[in-house]
């Protein structure tokens, strides 16, 4: 009876720790992101059609949202070898990457290999 | 026997490459098919390659070439569902002719000549054929295709997935080379 109240009071202690740690990183990013620019990053739209990147080349800054929207009527991927990997976006789908890595990423569909892209984050 | 075995595929291909091209063969711009038959060879094409891809899904013994397979049959089923919305809205009714023909019956003897073989033979045979056929399709698209299409609508659909059937032939390519290596 007594070791299953200490039991629970440890589990709840931790708990409330986990949810306090959370809270702070939670915060602590909200300030951050507030503090360096604007609170959100730009979102940019690449469309996939007749198997070409659309901008083929674009830049970024670093925390922009990119989407790649496949308009073709057969699945694509954006691949960026130990960057960024779409796997296949379906026909009509697109996907959404955060831009983290700076530099200049050459990606490519694995699907189609002759369709080539260049996603610059500074 | 190496000197032998490449012999046997050179004039394997060669023989592809004629049967390939004499489906293709069919005149030039201003005497070329009509949009209607136009309508039936991209359709069949497509399938053809569907049937092929479909054998590979299941025959291939390795994951790429079966993920090829598997591709294709998507890519070229996505292709036919677009041609075949075009054909209606267009109110076009593909008319079967010599090119078709003959892409069908090339195709059923690569169904059947693959259906005998079984692992890397059946890898290698798949592989080289879609290296053959795109080409050759490619070939057909520039040479006969586009510059025969009349509707604007139908010119642009092979005009875009174009680029697709390049990807797929290098796709091939590398696929083609790592079961060499």
């Amino acid at each position: 009876m007594s070791l299953r109240a200490i039991l629970l009071a440890v589990v709840a202690a931790a708990a409330l720790l986990a949810t306090e740690a959370d809270a702070a990183t939670v915060a602590g990013a909200a300030v951050g992101d507030g503090a360096t620019r604007t609170p959100k990053g730009v979102t940019h739209t690449i469309v996939i059609d007749g198997s070409r990147f659309e901008p083929a080349s674009l830049t970024v800054a670093r925390g922009d949202r990119i989407v790649w929207m496949n308009k073709d009527p057969f699945p694509h991927t954006a691949t960026a070898a130990g960057v960024f990997d779409s796997g296949p976006i379906a026909a009509g789908r697109s996907w959404t990457y955060v831009a983290r890595s700076a530099g200049s990423h050459a990606y490519l569909c694995t699907l189609h290999p002759n369709m080539k892209g260049t996603l610059a984050v500074r | 026997m190496d000197r032998k075995f490449a012999g046997l595929a050179g004039a394997a291909s060669l023989a592809l490459s004629l049967a390939l091209s004499g489906a293709f063969a069919q005149g030039t711009a201003s005497n070329g098919p009509n949009d209607a038959q136009i309508a039936h060879i991209v359709v069949t094409a497509n399938q053809v390659d569907i049937d092929a891809g479909k054998l590979a899904e299941t025959k291939g013994s390795t994951s790429e070439v079966k993920a090829f397979g598997k591709q294709m049959v998507t890519d070229h089923s996505g292709v036919n569902k677009q041609a075949s919305d075009l054909a209606a809205k267009l109110k076009v009714t593909p008319e079967d002719n010599p090119t078709s023909q003959s892409l069908k019956s090339g195709g059923a003897d690569n169904v059947k000549k693959l259906s005998t073989l079984s692992g890397g033979a059946f890898d290698k045979a798949y592989v080289d054929h879609e290296v053959a056929y795109h080409e050759q399709v490619l070939d057909a698209i520039d040479k006969t295709l586009i510059p025969s299409a009349k509707n604007a609508e139908l010119k642009a659909l092979i005009v875009k997935v174009r680029p697709a059937f390049v990807g797929h032939l290098e796709h091939a390519k590398m696929l083609q080379k790592s079961l060499k290596g």
